[in-house]
């Protein structure tokens, strides 16, 4: 590992060197005919620049120190300190980045979610005290607004009310962005060059180390989902070799690698570093950090990260999963402030363990306001559900309301995605009740394993598609079939009004199915409605589908194939 | 009148221009109920010798009249309505702001970043890995309901609620989150709700020095999203995503609405739910709200206007069965006063109803219209029955009043049986269907009651539907505490009535004196229990509660009765359930079908009308064409349909032929010469045409690939 690592940096040391050497050389009359050609295009540019920054004046402009993290000085031991099993990573980035004004290659950041890479660059850049602008491609969610936001940076625009919240400049082609760049880099440059002069006078605003700026570029495979013409990532990983400007440094952030980048449009000249996933040591060393109880939590630790750890080890899962379950675990102690021995530990533990796996099942746990907990009607049911802690789910009956018309739409469409079309005539014959035994006899001419190999099959399809009329016509069925078995709810509900109104069940199913189709229960595919080739799916789980037919006391798995 | 009445349903209620707002199916008024016979030859007799104009001049008074107390009534009802809505959220809506003001504070704790620093696009990290400063705030509201129609009103009064408490509050609706415009398109309403400025390229940086200025700091931003199901996942996500990178920049706190838990699972991917750190809050269910809703309209205030057995039986399978929302049903409401108002002679003179103090005042100064009114008012056959012999002013008041003493009393019944069932999930729905019927239940109640007495394990045979047996049944299972509590709400429910009240009072100090013994001695021997002492409070609660049980009976079969028995109800009362239906459903592919198997009887033509179904050339081409496809089955052969449709188009067919050898009409045959020497290509044309018209209206289906030469019948049976 540690040889490796070595190599690791021996190469790009010579590498950078090599390269600077070659642009300097190469460089100087490439920018002198740029800066000259875009001077002339830019003079107009520039005058709208200074009344820009007159306004922001008028606010509070923003200087060159903005763009550098400086509250506060970091250093090395600090920053390494701050980042447990992260001195290999840090260190690394801190050679490739080099010394005061060295030119470097494009830097590439990556590994898995929530390993560290963002905070760990934003710090190593605290630390030095380099100037960098950050770009999120979260944030930045297409072209313009990623080239907007580079440059409203370079250029120290602030968007405020004066300006009506605009950018900079106006830039979506990335043509424009390399002209304009190129232009607000220069400028920054010459800046800071300038006022490295006049620090040597004043020292007081002396806050910017060196002359270099740094483009960090984070979340970059954010850009595959909002670039369709993919276009962007080729661009974005040459625009060093575009810009041919030794002062500028990028750097990209990434969760997937550099093979998953690989384009056809070249190599991408960029030096991976790769930010490895946390083990639970080094979870432990994190979670550890600025605890106010150290020992109860480093207890309370030992019982819970192991089985955490076996399911991910990303932070922030991690965090929200555990953070609920400390304040459990600290129930009931009097004073959190003890240091536990082994006999609290075990009591601790008896009275975690429960909570543990039912927090390891949950993915998305809501917790209801305890006030109204407290006054809701259903108290019963509440009182059964804080003993365990994911009670909505638990909850057996159906807990929203949905009219009749409307559930039987939904089995309807449920049955119809999950049965087989060719089922459907010996399911549902007029005889209603009597298809049940009809379906038995036809499964068991078949073969156990053909229909295991078939049942199989079908959970791998998933939910199938259906055909209004097929939807329609099942609904039909198990509507009727409904009223008249004897014992049900439903036609009692009836007997207030059988009056003719019964056979008006269908009256309105179309509304009901569309409302269905908004509420995501029922999922429509096609396009043309006059067309007629709409197909549904059902985007119902079993166990919701089992809830609505006990709401209705209607005999589901009776129809449900291979059940 | 006709048109009177279409526009007085048609416009939506200002509250919800929202496009969820259901639309209203405009319908031809049912013609004014025609008076008996009697009837008219009074009003003839009356204005002397009646010419048509001063009819006339009746009829546009009555229209006016009819479309001011429309308005009148139902702004009243609509402004109960909004009130009872509002008081049933104003709970969930505190807990809500209140929690808010949490979740600010614990944003806050983790630290306001100076201007500079708020307005960087790069994350802040702070070292505590706390979870305010990874994850955002969400309430999320339940609405435990598939439609989110009646949600509509109760999210933008959310927004009021929390704007009045000091929050900047964005509301987004599903419709802003859609795949089209991607994060782009929510981004921008967002920026315009929030800075009241069009953005032309929108950025989440631009929320975030917005904030930072002017004094935006001290309130937190409240993104409310109505309805998260509708809404395109992938988009909501992104923008959580995007939310979350400026959480302690930006202190948003995201409101969503959502059905249930785990359509919200199913909308959002893991990774954006992640971000989330949820709260949950319900919203009052339908159910709870309809009961409101129909305790406040239909009993606590008297709007001047009831419902029969009939329409609220309908009402509430179509509630239950069929649309499920509160909108629909308030809507029905609406059309069923509109009926009323159209088809009772007398329905609209009844401002003296409403304001309880005045009834001689009713029909304003005009004593003409007054006298016509009364004689109008004695016409009805309510009060046609009890033949009574003198007819003046006095026994219109006379029945205003006791009709009036009817209804209070019926109401206070009612509201007493059902602060008996609010807690044993009888909805106020069913019971008041029940009590609407009271002749079966009076005749059922005393059988059952005799039956009980001799007999409780005739439990099981209580029926699900007897709600008001239940309910008997409730308060005679009800522990002491209990009853005395009910007894005590009784009371104050039924103040103003003093027959009842001073009952309900005699039982109250009945069960005072007993509570009052079985506690002290509970107190006093609860360390031996003596079990005589037992037995005797037992006792005394068992007759304490028969009593109770006998009073309830007593009071239903007492002052239940039936509203139609009552003279001049046809001023307050509605049980049209048919008018309603067409009104409320309209069954328009029904229509559709029926109109064009039907066309000559629209039309009215010489040519058609004699043939009866049969189609003719003169026929329309859609008419024509969808009277062939009765013929068919399931699928129709393109060819054949078209040729028969040739065929009777352009010369009388074998069929016509028949036809007219039957029925020798000169000017059918005129009619059938004339479009003899049409092009093939027009004939072709106007087929084309008709069969595009039955696919829009949905009747048919295109040819498939797979069989080119098939059309389909799509909608069947009338």
């Amino acid at each position: 590992m540690d040889s490796c690592i070595s190599s690791s940096e021996a190469a790009p040391s010579f590498f950078i060197t090599k390269l600077g050497r070659e642009m300097s050389r190469e460089e100087s009359p490439h920018v002198n005919r740029r800066t000259t050609r875009s001077s002339s295009s830019t003079t107009p540019n520039s005058k709208t620049a200074v009344e820009v920054s007159k306004i922001i004046s008028n606010t509070q402009s923003l200087t060159v120190n903005d763009l550098v993290l400086s509250d506060e000085s970091l250093t090395l031991e600090e920053l390494i300190n701050s980042f447990p099993h992260r001195r290999v990573q840090i260190l690394e980035l801190i050679k490739l980045l080099g010394p005061l004004n060295s030119p470097m290659i494009p830097l590439f950041v990556y590994g898995g979610a929530s390993t560290g890479k963002t905070s760990t660059v934003l710090e190593i850049f605290k630390h030095l005290k380099r100037p960098f602008i950050y770009s999120s491609c979260i944030t930045c969610y297409n072209t313009r607004i990623l080239f907007e936001s580079i440059l409203n940076q370079l250029l120290l625009h602030r968007k405020h009310e004066n300006n009506g919240y605009s950018s900079a400049k106006r830039c979506e082609k990335p043509s424009d962005f390399v002209n304009l760049l190129h232009d607000a880099l220069s400028t920054f440059i010459d800046r800071l060059e300038g006022d490295l002069g006049k620090s040597n006078s004043k020292k007081s605003a002396l806050q910017v180390n060196g002359k270099m700026i740094y483009l960090i570029i984070d979340n970059l495979e954010h850009i595959r989902e909002w670039d369709k013409s993919s276009n962007m990532l080729p661009f974005l990983f040459n625009l060093y070799n575009i810009l041919k400007m030794p002062e500028v440094g990028l750097i990209f952030i990434s969760k997937t690698s550099l093979d998953t980048y690989h384009s056809d449009t070249g190599c991408i000249e960029s030096f991976p570093v790769y930010f490895p996933d946390y083990t639970e040591d080094d979870l432990r060393q994190i979670f550890m950090k600025n605890q106010s109880n150290p020992k109860l939590y480093s207890s309370f630790l030992d019982v819970v990260l192991r089985p955490f750890c076996r399911i991910t080890r990303r932070v922030d899962d991690v965090t929200t999963a555990i953070s609920p379950l400390y304040k459990k675990y600290c129930e009931p102690l009097d004073d959190t402030g003890i240091t536990p021995n082994e006999d609290t530990k075990r009591k601790l533990f008896k009275h975690i363990n429960p909570y543990i796996s039912q927090s390891l099942k949950e993915t998305f746990h809501v917790p209801s306001q305890p006030t109204l907990k407290a006054s809701a009607s259903k108290d019963k049911t509440r009182r059964k559900g804080i003993t365990k802690p994911g009670f909505w789910e638990s909850l057996d009956e159906m807990d929203f309301h949905m009219s009749t018309c409307a559930k039987y739409l939904l089995i309807s469409a449920f049955l119809a995605s999950r049965n087989p079309a060719t089922l459907d005539a010996s399911l549902f014959d007029s005889t209603g009740g009597s298809g049940n035994r009809k379906r038995k006899r036809k499964s068991s001419e078949k073969s156990m394993e053909k229909k295991e190999s078939k049942e199989q099959e079908l959970l791998m399809k998933g939910p199938g598609t259906f055909p209004l009329e097929r939807l329609l016509a099942i609904f039909q069925c198990i509507s009727s079939v409904a009223e008249y078995s004897p014992n049900d709810e439903v036609p009692q509900i009836d007997g207030l009004g059988t009056d003719g109104w019964d056979s008006g069940l269908m009256a309105d199913v179309l509304l009901q199915l569309s409302s269905l189709c908004s509420a995501n229960f029922i999922t429509k595919g096609g396009s043309c409605p006059l067309e007629g080739g709409i197909r549904y799916r059902s985007a119902v789980s079993e166990d919701m589908a089992l809830k609505v037919a006990r709401s209705l006391k209607f005999p589901l798995s009776k129809y449900l194939y291979s059940r | 009148m006709a048109p009177t009445a279409d526009s007085v349903a048609s416009p939506p209620t200002p509250a919800a221009e929202n496009d969820l707002q259901p639309f209203f199916v405009l319908h031809k008024a049912a013609p004014p109920r025609k008076p008996t016979g009697k009837t008219r030859r009074r009003i003839d007799l009356s204005p002397k010798k009646a010419d048509a104009k001063e009819k006339d001049n009746v009829q546009v008074l009555d229209d006016n009249f009819r479309f001011e107390s429309f308005n009148l009534r139902w702004c009243k009802i609509d402004c109960t309505i909004r009130n009872v809505l509002r008081e049933i959220n104003a709970r969930v809506f505190e807990e809500i702001d209140r929690w808010v003001r949490e979740s600010f504070d614990a944003i806050r704790a983790c630290g306001v970043p100076n201007l500079a620093r708020a307005t960087r696009p790069h994350p802040i990290f702070n070292g505590a890995a706390t979870s305010a400063s990874r994850q955002l705030f969400t309430a999320i509201l339940l609405t435990k309901n598939v439609e989110f129609v009646d949600d509509v009103l109760t999210f933008a009064d959310l927004g009021v609620h929390l704007r009045s408490c000091g929050c900047h509050v964005a509301q987004l609706t599903s419709l802003d989150f859609s795949a089209k415009n991607g994060v782009g398109g929510c981004l921008k309403t967002l920026l315009r709700q929030f800075l009241t400025v069009g953005i032309d390229a929108p950025d989440i940086s631009i929320l975030a020095s917005w904030y930072t200025e002017q004094g935006n700091y001290e309130s937190p931003l409240v993104v409310i999203i109505d309805d998260v199901q509708r809404c395109c996942g992938s988009v909501l996500a992104d923008l959580i995503i995007m939310l979350r990178e400026w959480v302690i920049k930006i202190p948003i706190i995201l409101i969503v609405g959502v059905a249930t838990l785990d359509a919200l699972r199913n909308t959002l991917p893991s990774n954006a739910l992640q971000c989330l750190s949820p709260c949950g809050f319900t919203l009052g269910t339908p159910t709870e709200r309809m009961d409101a809703v129909v305790e406040a309209v239909l009993l606590k205030h008297y709007h001047g206007f009831s419902i029969g057995k009939q329409v609220t039986t309908f009402l509430r399978n179509f509630f239950l069965r069929h649309d499920g929302t509160l909108t629909s049903f308030i809507r029905a409401l609406k059309i069923a006063m509109v009926q009323h108002l159209l088809v009772e002679p007398v329905s609209f003179a009844l401002e003296g109803l409403i304001n309880e103090e005045d009834t001689k005042s009713f029909g304003g100064e005009n004593t003409l219209l007054r006298e016509a009114m009364i004689k109008r008012c004695l016409d009805l056959p309510s009060y046609q029955r009890p033949s009574r012999s003198n007819r003046n002013g006095d026994i219109w008041d006379c029945g205003l009043s006791e009709l009036k003493r009817f209804r209070k009393l019926w109401v206070c019944v009612a509201m007493c049986l059902f602060e008996v069932g609010k807690n044993h999930k009888i909805t106020l729905l069913d019971l008041y269907c029940e009590m609407l019927e009271p002749e079966k239940l009076n005749s059922r109640t005393s059988r059952h009651f005799e039956l009980e007495k001799d007999d409780h394990s005739l439990f099981g045979g209580l029926q699900k539907g007897d709600f008001v047996h239940q309910i008997i049944q409730i308060v005679r299972d009800l522990p002491a505490m209990e009853l005395c509590k009910l007894l005590k709400s009784w009371e104050i429910l039924t103040r103003g009535i003093t027959e009842i009240n001073e009952k309900v009072k005699e039982l109250q100090s009945l069960t005072t004196f007993d509570e009052n013994r079985p506690r002290r001695d509970l107190t006093e021997t609860s360390k031996r229990h003596t079990a005589k002492s037992n037995i005797n409070v037992k006792r005394d609660g068992t007759t304490m509660k028969e009593k109770v049980a006998t009073f309830v009976d007593c009071t239903i079969r007492q002052y239940m009765r039936p509203i139609e028995s009552i003279p001049f109800n046809e001023i307050v009362f509605f049980d049209n359930v048919d008018k309603l239906r067409t009104a409320l459903i309209g069954d328009p592919r029904r229509r559709i079908q029926a109109d064009l198997l039907e066309s000559h009887k629209f039309l009215k033509c010489s040519c058609c009308s004699k043939n009866g179904s049969m189609p003719s050339p003169s026929m329309h081409d859609t008419s024509i064409l969808y009277t062939l496809t009765q013929e068919h089955g399931d699928l129709i052969n393109l060819h054949d349909w078209f040729q028969s449709f040739k065929s009777i188009i352009s010369h009388p067919g074998l069929k016509a032929k028949q036809r007219l050898r039957m029925s020798p009409s000169p000017k059918k045959r005129k009619g059938s010469k004339e479009p003899r020497n049409r092009s093939d290509a027009s004939i072709q044309a106007e087929f084309c045409r008709a069969v595009t018209e039955l696919q829009i209206t949905g009747l048919i289906r295109m040819p498939s690939k797979r069989r080119p030469d098939y059309l389909q019948r799509v909608a069947f049976g009338l």
